[in-house]
């Protein structure tokens, strides 16, 4: 409540401006964190100037453009298969376990089933068993089966190691949805299916695209399981793929495993930014082991 | 369409909490039934099982004669107002006003229709694009009871549906609320925490206390009756004085001793049997211990009192006074020009009095119906002076309190 | 309950919904065949002398404890486990939490585009392939690359030189978005009064945080490091594509030997018996994560 003041104001008096005071806390902040962003950014500039480098080495440079590597990587049968085989994975086990999960979290959120709590909790468990240890037995199942080279069998086994946690994620989003509402549905007179058809499944959207991002991105760079489980070149992922690659001529075409990297990497970072809005809500585990 | 509801023997226990305790209570078809209480009492919870978002630990519910126990939400044909509203976040006003006629299959131009009128009786009309989330509470609110009343149901469940209104659109929805039940009778319970609205629209109140049923009756029964402590001093406003006074009986005459005074019982009153010389607690509602100068002559008795606040509330004003040792409310008139610590004559009508016993908080007096008694009745017309109003329950009386004891002695 | 004996049964027991063991069934089933299958499967294989070619890939025997005989015995399995250990801890526990949690509450107080910026640096960082990481981290710390230009010795190959510094950092890397995340998360759904109560009251940052806001996000914590042990000690293809091991076993952690042991050294049996020890070492870690969660508070 500053009295009014009826001096005209003079040329000093104008340019006080009211300035936000810079606390050297602020300050530091935001120099660390720049920082640390640089640590995190200086890897990665390699794979982008080494992309469309002509010459490139070990070492981020400037680059001389060129789209040589680009045009190379797009060249080759075996990096467009392995983009193929990737998808065929990918998005074979993203839909099973998305589909499964939703299926599974309904029940286990809103109903009454008999060691409920321990089943979640065995789910939590399972979800932390290392594959390394399921590798073996999977391999000897499937040499049993005859599923062995097979994209669909190998996202079969991709999808039952994800879907525990994807359980476990669409429960919480499906819990954050209240229960009133499909009681005042019910009172409305809708059928369990309309429920969950209008009310359950539109609220439950967001959970349903975080599940199903995190499993694509996750499966999308599976290395080992298809690395054990698939042989013949044609059934080779990117990340086996990137991997042969590195290992036959890593080290004398340093740009076309930059451009082949960057060009698997490109659709997660998509989806991801497509979907960060959501993520962030994903990731509220509480104290949610106790 | 009308349809009787009826409670028999309903407890409901959450873990160790009895939430509702061997409700027994009747609707009579076409009544609007009034529940009220202190918060926790077990409200909600009665409605809940009602629409059968709850099943009873033990007990019956019936809806027009049949037993609902096992029949689904879905299939009670009863419409809710949620307490939180429960409206569909995902949709819009419209969406969520025509959710349930769609369920049922109505045609569209019929749920347009609807809608509509429904909307403009809530004054929804220009908010049907808006989510949820883009209205205020109060318009929520109203979406949450359009919803309901966009239905036809065989009976209506309200749970403090115009709690978070102005006081100038609660009016306004009371009206309609009343308007809309003279005109289709549908059985109503409503619960309220607003005293207005249980005295003005209901043909009965049903008082709860802790999960157990205190009395039900009309308005004026209630207030002029009530059953026990709890009811007298729940109901009304400011709340009912209490003292301590003393029973003693000569020549079958009924005297009272409290305040410093004693007074013969008034010749229309009687005393329940079973009360004898004793420790009473005596009741006066404030309305009824007058300032002297503005009182009739049937206030016979007078008592001498110390003025301690006086609040103003512009018709009229509340004096709180201490009077032989207790503090008591009274109601004056509006420019009194009484003072802090100024020395009072207050006047009473020995008729009024209410009494209880000491001990278990019953009442002991059964006054006649007083005529022409000034309650908080303002929006009159809302009630129908039919058969239904004189049926009263009381879960007080000895037989119904033998009941409890025994059952309480199993444990 | 006093109103039981006199009433009968209770009406509100929860029911079983055949419906529920519908909607379940697909998802068990998947979970049964190829989850709870093949790790009942582990546990016997553990103890068998099962080879990936060879006679023994037939006639296989129950050895009863005759693989932990030979994994204690085995220096390649002593040192592959502290391997192990040195990189969970440094790595996961220490690394990626601590700077985990130093990235959301700074995050927290920056400025609008720095925040945005590097929150979004740090989260591309563990979206992108492994592959990838591996693969730029193996470029980073080549001789000639990056790091050695940055440390002035261009002509050593850090991944030789101090291999599992390397692939722990290369590791931190990737996963602090994890714990970045979890923590920003926490520190949302921390209690706004108690916060500005300890800012009313004049308590110093330093103060703040160690007093009121690490407590109150104890749970939070111990969940971190619970997902982040679990998550860690069977880390595979980042350590692998980088080294494969290597140099000799300076990088060989357990997930690794466990697949060199059946997949290169057609040891079926052993590599199994391996694994077996990883999930029983991830156990004794939950566990005292658990329990320190319990303890106090
Ligand atoms: N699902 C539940 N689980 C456990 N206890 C419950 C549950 N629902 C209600 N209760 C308990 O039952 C009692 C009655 O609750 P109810 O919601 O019926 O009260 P109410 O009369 O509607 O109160 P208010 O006026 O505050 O809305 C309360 O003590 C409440 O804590
Ligand atoms: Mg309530």
């Amino acid at each position: 409540m500053s009295a009014v003041q009826a001096r005209p104001l003079t040329g000093d008096q104008l340019i006080v401006v009211p300035y936000r005071k810079v606390s050297a806390g602020a300050l530091a902040t935001n120099v660390i964190l720049i920082l640390l962003g640089c640590f995190f950014l200086l890897p990665m500039l390699w794979m982008l100037f080494a992309s469309i480098d002509s010459n490139p080495d070990w070492a981020i440079k400037i680059p001389s453009p060129t789209f040589a590597n680009f045009a190379d990587v797009l060249g080759r049968a075996d990096a467009i298969s392995s983009f193929r085989s990737s998808l065929i994975l990918a998005g074979t086990t993203t839909v099973l376990t998305t589909v499964l999960a939703l299926l599974s979290a309904y029940p286990l959120s809103r109903m009454h089933i008999p060691f409920k709590r321990s089943f979640m909790l065995v789910i939590l468990f399972a979800s932390g068993l290392p594959v390394s240890m399921l590798v073996v037995p999977v391999y000897q199942m499937y040499v049993y089966l005859g599923w062995l080279d097979s994209l669909y069998t190998t996202a079969l086994f991709l999808a039952a190691s994800s879907l525990p946690f994807a359980v476990w994620l669409m429960k919480n989003f499906i819990d954050a949805v209240p229960v009133e509402l499909e009681h005042a549905a019910a009172i409305d007179g809708a059928s369990t299916f309309r429920i969950l058809r209008q009310v359950v499944l539109p609220l439950t959207v967001p959970g349903i695209a975080v599940t199903a991002i995190y499993t694509f991105i996750n499966a999308w760079g599976a290395f080992i399981i298809p690395f054990v489980l698939t042989y013949s070149p044609d059934n080779q992922p990117g990340p086996v793929e990137i991997y042969n690659f590195m290992g036959s001529h890593g080290l004398f075409k340093f740009g076309e495993l930059a451009v082949f990297s960057l060009l698997f990497s490109i659709p997660v970072i998509v989806l991801y930014l497509f979907m960060s809005r959501y993520f962030s809500g994903a990731f509220n585990f509480g104290g949610a082991v106790k | 369409m009308l349809s009787e509801v009826r409670f028999e023997g309903v407890h409901k226990i959450f873990g160790t909490e009895n939430a509702v305790e061997d409700l027994n209570l009747t609707v009579n078809a076409g009544e609007f039934l009034v529940l009220v209480g202190p918060s926790g009492c077990g409200k909600t919870t009665t409605l809940r099982m009602l629409a059968g978002l709850e099943r009873p630990s033990y007990g019956r519910i019936l809806i027009g004669g049949k037993l609902v126990n096992n029949v689904s939400p879905r299939f009670r044909d009863v419409a809710m107002v949620f307490q939180s509203y429960a409206l569909y976040p995902h949709m819009n006003v419209y969406d969520n006003l025509a959710f349930g006629m769609r369920a049922r299959g109505a045609a569209n131009d019929h749920v347009g229709r609807r809608v509509r009128e429904t909307a403009e009786v809530l004054g929804l009309g220009h908010l049907l694009k808006r989510r949820p989330s883009e209205l205020s509470g109060g318009q929520r609110q109203r979406v949450a009871l359009g919803r309901a009343l966009i239905r036809q149901p065989q009976v209506f469940l309200m749970d403090e549906p115009l709690s978070n209104l102005d006081a100038g659109l609660r009016v306004q929805m009371r009206a309609e609320l009343s308007r809309l039940h003279q005109r289709f009778r549908v059985t109503t319970v409503y619960v309220t925490h607003d005293q207005v609205e249980a005295m003005t629209m209901g043909d009965r109140i049903a008082v709860m206390n802790a999960g157990r049923l205190q009395q039900v009756d009309a308005p004026e029964t209630l207030y002029d009756n009530p059953a026990n402590l709890f009811v007298a001093g729940f109901i009304g406003s400011p709340r009912m004085n209490f003292v301590p006074g003393k029973l003693t009986s000569a020549n079958g005459r009924s005297s009272v001793t409290f305040l410093g005074i004693t007074t013969p019982l008034s010749t229309g009153a009687r005393l329940t049997a079973g009360a004898d010389d004793s420790e009473v607690t005596v009741g006066i509602r404030p309305e009824d211990l007058m300032w002297r100068p503005a009182a009739g002559p049937d206030c016979t008795l007078t008592l001498a009192a110390t003025v301690d606040v006086v609040e103003p509330m512009g018709h009229e004003a509340y004096v709180t006074a201490l009077c032989a040792g207790e503090t008591v409310t009274s109601r004056f008139p509006p420019r009194s020009g009484v003072r802090t610590q100024e020395r009072v004559e207050l006047a009473l009508n020995p008729a009024r009095l209410h009494l209880f016993d000491a001990q278990s908080g019953m009442t002991i007096l059964q006054r006649p119906q007083a005529a022409g008694v000034d309650t908080l009745r303002s929006v009159g017309e809302a009630r129908t002076n039919d058969s239904a109003r004189g049926r009263s329950e009381r879960q007080g009386e000895p037989e119904a309190r033998g009941a409890t004891t025994r059952s309480e002695e199993i444990s | 309950m006093a109103v039981a004996g006199t009433l009968g049964p209770r009406l509100d027991r929860e029911r079983f919904q055949w419906s529920s063991l519908l909607m379940l069934a697909p998802g068990l089933a998947l979970l049964g065949g190829l989850f709870l299958g093949p790790v009942l499967y582990a546990f016997y294989i553990g103890f068998t002398n099962l080879a990936l070619v060879g006679s023994r890939s037939r006639d296989y025997s129950f050895t009863g404890l005759e693989n932990v005989t030979r994994m204690l015995g085995d220096y390649v399995f002593v040192k592959s486990s502290w391997l192990t250990i040195l990189f969970v801890v440094g790595s996961a526990i220490v690394g990626q939490s601590v700077l985990g949690m130093l990235l959301a509450i700074l995050l927290r107080n920056a400025v609008v585009p720095i925040r945005v910026v590097v929150g979004s640096v740090v989260i591309v960082a563990w979206v992108l392939p492994e592959i990838t990481v591996a693969l730029i981290w193996y470029a980073f710390s080549q001789a000639g690359g990056t790091l050695s230009i940055l440390l002035g010795h261009t002509s050593s190959n850090y991944l030789v030189l101090v291999p599992m510094l390397i692939v722990s950092v290369a590791n931190l890397w990737r996963n602090v978005a994890f714990s970045m995340l979890v923590f920003s998360a926490g520190l949302r759904n921390l209690p706004s009064e108690v916060l500005e109560a300890a800012e009313v009251e004049g308590a110093s940052v330093w103060r703040r945080y160690r007093l009121v806001i690490l407590p109150l996000l104890r749970p939070t914590i111990v969940t971190n490091l619970l997902l982040v042990t679990i998550l860690n000690l069977s880390e595979f293809t980042l350590i692998y594509a980088m080294t494969q091991g290597g140099p000799g076993i300076e990088t060989t952690t357990l997930p690794i030997y466990v697949y060199q042991e059946a997949f290169v050294f057609h040891q079926l049996g052993y590599g199994t018996a391996i694994s077996l020890v990883l999930v029983l070492i991830g156990a004794i870690f939950s566990l005292l994560f658990v329990r320190a969660s319990r303890s106090q508070v």
